[in-house]
């Protein structure tokens, strides 16, 4: 389905969110790489898929009810075997099912390491659309390092916005790690403003994490909220 | 999207000249006691030399300071251009009316009460928005000193004040402060062309101000003081596209501040970090203080703009181009090594054992005392290929002459941008100041102040660089 499509559904079906499969598939029209999301129906299935992929996977719970799922236990990391992956399946359900009954799951790819990122964007009561670059994990949360750009950005901006980062150094290649792929990152940026750009619905949109490698970048998880 | 880039509307424009340029000016709500605003309005524009004709209108009132009071608008036989109204929040809008009927092109409303205090006022300013769309009048305020047009003679708030002139214009969204920057400015030597008390936007934003502003051809530099607007994206395109810098101090940074910024002006702070991003992004000089404010207009109206962000720095102590320096390394600015020839030419002026360290910033010491010898290592500092700018520092004495003649020789000679940095105090200096801004060379009396001018420069002409490649 086309990002319009996609929008339009979850507008139809009442919902103001995009589920991740969802949301990946409009970053990936979009051109943004990200570790795909399979919906499995079964343990069977899920079996078969992380068989299929690869092992290690991660295991979440999709649910229209649930939007953030991390918040309800609703995501399994780094399972390495298809036992691991029945064991993960019946604790995600069981905590997901209180909350919808219907509730289902997702499998995907084990990420491999790399430099943790997050692209933002929200609609600001002042500003409009904007966007927002931060360093995952602490660097977000404790050290609030991140940088705001009114939407949409030219490359420029985008290259201002990296390099403005207090831990800018960190992407560099500090202290013989490599360095992360700034050029992709600042096309997932463009990338991100030109989606926004192109739908106004779009209220809010989270790469987070955005895996930052030194080839390329890969958007782990995702959420998209609509306008009302 | 929203805020889409729109471009600047001349009609707007247009309104706001008609405004600003009046032929005649009608107080509403007049009164011949000092203590009450109309009588302030009417008095503001008499002080201030308003060449214009000035109509006092009161109900029963007969004369004011002599003049003639006309009983109501329509009694006026002439056209009347602007109106202030010094009526309260619900008077103010049957006076509103009463312009609208006369063909009244702009008013004034500085009364408050309206979305400021609630729902009830924000009714009663939608109202008035409402009045003034149908009648064709542009309204300044509600919520609202005023305005001034120093370039008219124009002084139109209930501060009757007279200010020197010059080039800088400040849009600010908060009367105190507004008077708070005429004050220091004066006191600074800064002068001002216009002043525009936005209170609570009814008709115009501050977009429209800044699109005013741009086109104002005695306007260079463009001073702003912002709470919080919701049309801070179309703020921002406007001011990128401006060929003016432009100098904004954004307050309100915690969200505990919110509340209050919405019961001053009806707007909410905002995210201060989103607005410090943003003002980057399309090139807005960000400052911390009213102090900055004022010393980076006074720079960017006064000095030429240096080619980068090198910075040489002569002094003869030490402490105050310490201070300089924090604050010029932490705003984007340099202070190269000077070059092996400076460095062999001042050793040539002073012997080959100066007694003093020959770096950058460059203290002289007591060879930098008397005016004579100061100017001559200024020379070789603004000579230096490795500098864009200078800092000249240098303290006030009862018997040594400030080296004002030498700075502007050394400013004429190598065509570079020079900031004088004396301390002194305002009364002392007030003749050197007067002379070294003739030639384009801003004094400040502290080294901070001197190092925030510095750095406005440096940032003005990078932000022109950085449009140029966009």
């Amino acid at each position: 389905m086309n990002p319009q499509d996609l929008l339009k559904k979850a507008r139809e079906e009442g919902r103001t969110f995009l589920l991740e499969d969802e949301t990946k598939e409009i970053l990936e029209a979009a051109g943004i790489a990200t570790a795909r999301c399979y919906r499995v129906g079964s343990l069977e299935e899920a079996k078969r898929v992380a068989f299929e992929i690869g092992f290690p996977v991660v295991l979440k719970l999709r649910s229209p009810y649930i939007p953030h799922k991390s918040d309800v236990g609703g995501v399994a990391l780094n399972l390495s075997s298809p036992e691991e992956v029945a064991r993960a399946s019946e604790r995600l359900l069981a905590a997901g099912r209180r909350y919808d009954p219907q509730a289902g799951l997702v499998l995907q790819k084990m990420a491999r390491p790399g430099r943790e990122l997050i692209i933002g964007v929200t609609t600001d009561s002042h500003f409009g659309p904007v966007i927002m670059l931060g360093l995952g994990g602490i660097f977000t949360e404790v050290l609030q390092d991140i940088v705001y750009r009114l939407l949409p950005i030219t490359a420029g901006d985008a290259r201002e916005m990296i390099a403005s980062l207090k831990s800018y150094p960190l992407l560099t290649g500090y202290r013989g790690q490599k360095p992360v792929d700034l050029e992709a990152l600042e096309k997932v940026l463009l990338k991100v403003s030109e989606l926004v750009e192109a739908n106004p619905a779009i209220k809010e949109l989270d790469l987070n994490p955005l895996m930052g490698y030194s080839t390329g970048t890969l958007v782990l998880d995702a959420r998209l909220v609509l306008r009302q | 999207m929203e805020g889409k880039d729109q471009p600047a509307d001349a009609g707007v424009v247009c309104r706001l000249r008609e405004i600003f340029y009046p032929r005649s000016v009608a107080v509403l709500g007049v009164s011949d006691s000092p203590q009450r605003v109309g009588y302030n309005l009417f008095e503001s524009l008499l002080y201030g030399g308003f060449a214009g004709k000035v109509y006092p209108v009161h109900p029963r009132l007969k004369t004011v300071r002599g003049q003639k009071v006309y009983r109501s608008l329509s009694e006026i036989p002439e056209k009347v251009d602007v109106a202030l109204i010094a009526l309260n929040e619900r008077a103010t809008l049957a006076a509103l009316r009463e312009c609208g009927e006369k063909g009244v092109k702009g008013a004034v409303c500085v009364a408050g009460g309206y979305r400021e205090v609630g729902e009830e006022g924000a009714a009663l300013e939608e109202e008035l928005r409402r009045t003034a769309r149908q009648y064709g009048v542009s309204l300044i305020g509600p919520n609202t000193l005023g305005f001034i047009n120093n370039d008219a003679d124009l002084y139109a708030t209930f501060y009757p004040m007279r200010l020197p002139k010059g080039k800088v214009s400040f849009i600010c969204q908060s009367g105190g402060v507004g008077l708070t920057f005429m004050h220091r400015a004066a006191d600074a030597g800064l002068g001002l062309n216009k002043w525009i008390g936005v209170g609570n936007r009814s008709t115009f934003e501050f977009s429209d101000y800044l699109a005013f502003l741009g086109k104002d051809e005695t306007t260079a530099v463009i001073g702003l003081f912002i709470e919080g607007t919701e049309n801070a994206g179309q703020m921002v395109r406007v001011a990128a596209r401006l060929e003016k810098p432009v100098v904004a101090y954004k307050v309100g940074r915690s969200e505990a501040i919110n509340y209050a910024a919405l019961t001053h002006t009806g707007s909410m702070a905002g995210s201060y970090r989103l607005y410090r991003d943003i003002f980057r992004q399309f090139g807005l000089h960000l400052v911390d203080s009213l102090l900055e404010m004022v010393a980076c207009l006074q720079a960017l109206a006064t000095a030429p703009l240096p080619a980068g962000n090198r910075i040489g720095i002569l002094t003869h102590t030490a402490g105050p181009s310490i201070v300089a320096a924090d604050q010029l390394l932490s705003r984007g600015c340099t202070l190269p090594p000077l070059s092996e020839h400076t460095l062999e030419r001042v050793r040539e002026l002073t012997g080959p054992n100066p007694p003093f360290v020959l770096k950058n910033p460059l203290d002289v010491a007591g060879m930098g005392f008397l005016a004579e010898a100061y100017g001559k290592y200024l020379d070789l500092v603004a000579q230096d290929p490795n500098v864009d700018l200078v800092l000249a520092i240098y303290c006030q004495h009862k018997n040594w002459p400030f080296p004002s003649p030498e700075i502007i020789r050394a400013r004429k000679k190598t065509g570079k941008p020079i900031i004088a940095c004396y301390a002194s105090r305002s009364s002392l200096c007030a003749e050197d100041r007067r002379l070294l801004q003739e030639h384009g060379i801003p004094l400040f009396t502290t080294p901070e102040e001197a190092a925030w001018a510095a750095a406005a420069l440096v940032g003005w002409s990078a932000e022109l660089k950085r449009r140029s490649k966009k």
